[in-house]
């Protein structure tokens, strides 16, 4: 339950920010002038201000669309992302969300219409090309949703595009507002997922993972399509016995025609990352492995990595066609 | 791990709270309340402490610039730990009846300079909160609906350097409103104020002391840490990587300890790579869960 709502007064009329504040008309409602006197402070301690989030409502001015990071999207189609909102209800331990900002609070950026105005643009600045755009790169797109109402409106939106593709990725199952409307063809709606040993330990305060896969079931069945991310992969022992376990749970009784891609990663950090997130869990065996450097990059190692690759590759093919399948290293 | 020693500064003491407090009217009921005694009287700011309960406290005098020095040389004078939560306590006007309650100011603004600051987390099942200003001349006039003091911004301005955001802290009891007139304050009055909220005062240290638990875990360096950068002269870059590999090597061999005596003859450099071939054997049946 969000206590405190710090709010830029130069919204405070609009819509979002007025059915905000009906929904939690409890909290403490205290003005600001800028999302950044407060968010980009510096001293403040991400681990102890993850145990009571505030939430900051503010308006974004530039900078709507991005082009992804290489080796975030498929290959095949030009993608940008779009950050609605930063930060992330969840705790998970690989986050890179941790370690990029130096506050815990949630920002939402009510101007929803402006992030739809710049995406039109783009639309058109690539007249004909398939585009794809990604949310859910610095937050979680389904895990506010009851309160940010986002991804109806962005639904509606990208029902007037349905040659360009929208990936909502998430690890939430709150999909009532997808599942109270008619699936949208051009929408992927794309599922977080580890094993469910490995979830426990490392994604604190995400919904478990057969909660997960109840929730790709029922999208699947109301004919939304579904993309299956793991990223980043987890090594452990018998890591490939968990990891096919978990492909064998969510593919139990899934058509394997819902499925739009499948997606896996390594475990990366930039170093400064893992330096910073290894500092905020000390003592959790996710830093306590003798990782390897390469370039200003912390991974497993080629040896972890190209087994870990292969092993996915050839066990997701099981399941569907290689086209399908997509290796994401950013 | 293993236990821990007070951390970089390798103090012996160990303050949970560390107190900055304007005036001594406003101090004593604490400092009774938890039995402190002087240990500075002869400076700018006397302080006072209980080592036992962890509590420290610098009476700072009036007006923001005060309480940040008093603030920084309490922080020196102690040496006291990065895991410390920071307390600026004291009366404040407010705009309503009645006085006497007790708030958290979760945003302080300085009326001179416009700086807007936001301490800690949010104490909501304790206590109300409620946005502060803090101006250079007594607030008679009230004209936000707001808390009013002379100290919070320049408090809030230092004390997130020596610990956090989230382990600073603005509690204040409403001592004078538009019906109440500060001209009415005695030193009577603010020590019955006080003495009225010290067991609403004990909750919130409970509360936050279970934060500064939490850090003091996290950012402490173990005594076999310490005994052996005692012991053997690591360069800065050989002790982090020690301190680096240490908590790895102690994180799969949580049962272990590092024993001296086994590395006695040994260079800096080789009980590191001592710990990480260890760490690597170790990650050949890895078990992450």
């Amino acid at each position: 339950m969000i206590e405190t709502i710090f709010f830029e007064q130069e919204i405070v009329e609009h819509p979002t920010t007025q059915r905000i504040r009906r929904a939690l008309p409890r909290a403490s409602w205290i003005p600001i002038d800028r999302y950044q006197e407060l968010f980009n402070k510096r001293h403040q301690n991400f681990k102890l201000q993850k145990k009571n989030p505030s939430l900051i409502l503010a308006k974004k001015y530039d900078n709507f669309v991005l082009p992804v990071p290489s080796g975030f999207g498929m290959d095949s189609h030009k993608s940008f992302y779009f950050s609605h909102m930063y930060n992330c209800l969840y705790d998970c331990k690989y986050c890179f969300l941790q370690g990029m900002y130096s506050s815990a609070n949630f920002v939402l950026f009510v101007n929803y219409e402006d992030f739809f105005t710049s995406i039109s643009k783009k639309i058109n600045e690539y007249n004909g090309k398939t585009l794809t755009f990604f949310s859910g790169y610095d937050c979680d797109s389904l895990a506010f949703d009851k309160l940010s109402g986002f991804a109806d409106e962005a639904l509606n939106f990208f029902s007037d595009f349905p040659n360009t593709e929208l990936e909502l990725r998430t690890k939430s199952i709150a999909i009532s507002s997808l599942l109270q409307r008619k699936a949208l063809s051009n929408c992927v709606v794309a599922f977080s997922l580890s094993p469910a040993e490995i979830a426990k330990s490392l994604d604190s305060k995400a919904p478990s993972i057969s909660r997960r896969i109840s929730a790709i079931k029922q999208l699947a069945a109301a004919g939304w399509k579904i993309g299956l991310r793991f990223d980043p992969l987890i090594y452990t022992s018998d890591w490939q016995k968990l990891y096919s376990s978990l492909f064998s749970e969510i593919m139990e009784g899934l058509d394997p025609s819902v499925l739009h891609s499948i997606s896996y990663g390594p475990l990366r950090f930039p170093k400064k990352m893992y330096k910073k997130a290894a500092k905020l869990h000390p003592d959790h065996k996710l830093f306590a492995f003798p990782m390897e450097e390469a370039n200003g990059v912390i991974s497993y190692g080629t040896k972890i990595e190209t087994q870990m690759h292969d092993f996915l590759k050839s066990e997701l093919n099981n399941y569907t066609s290689e086209n399908k399948i997509f290796q994401c290293i950013t | 791990m293993s236990e821990v020693n007070s951390g970089e500064n390798n103090s012996e003491l160990q303050f949970k709270f560390c107190w900055v407090i304007a005036l001594r009217a406003e101090a004593t009921p604490l400092i009774d309340a938890f039995n402190m005694k002087i240990v500075e009287n002869k400076s700018l700011f006397p302080i006072y402490v209980n080592e036992e309960t962890g509590h420290a406290l610098v009476i700072s005098g009036i007006g923001s610039i005060k309480a940040a020095a008093a603030a920084t040389f309490l922080k020196n004078y102690l040496k006291i730990n990065d895991y410390s939560a920071w307390i600026n306590f004291g009366i404040a006007g407010f705009f309503k009846d009645p006085i006497g309650n007790v708030y958290q100011a979760n945003k302080v603004v300085s009326k001179e300079s416009g700086a807007a600051f936001f301490p800690g987390l949010r104490l909501s099942k304790l206590i109300p909160a409620a946005t502060l200003f803090t101006v250079s001349k007594p607030e008679n006039g009230y004209e936000e609906k707001a808390l009013y003091d002379m100290e919070a911004a320049g408090f809030c301005e230092m004390a997130p350097y020596f610990s956090c955001n989230e382990l600073t802290y603005v509690i204040k009891i409403v001592s004078d409103t538009p019906n109440a007139s500060s001209s009415l304050i005695t030193k009577r009055l603010v020590r019955g104020l006080i003495e009225k909220q010290l067991s609403k005062i004990s909750d919130i240290l409970a509360e936050i002391e279970k934060l500064v638990e939490e850090e003091k875990k996290r950012l402490s360096i173990p005594n076999e840490v310490l005994q052996f950068e005692k012991r053997f002269k690591f360069t800065e870059t050989n002790k982090y990587k020690f301190r680096e590999i240490y908590r790895k090597w102690k994180v799969n061999f949580p049962s272990k300890n590092l024993d001296i005596s086994e590395f006695l003859n040994s260079k800096p450099k080789e009980i590191i790579l001592k710990l990480e071939k260890e760490v690597l054997a170790n990650a050949k049946d890895w078990n992450m869960l």
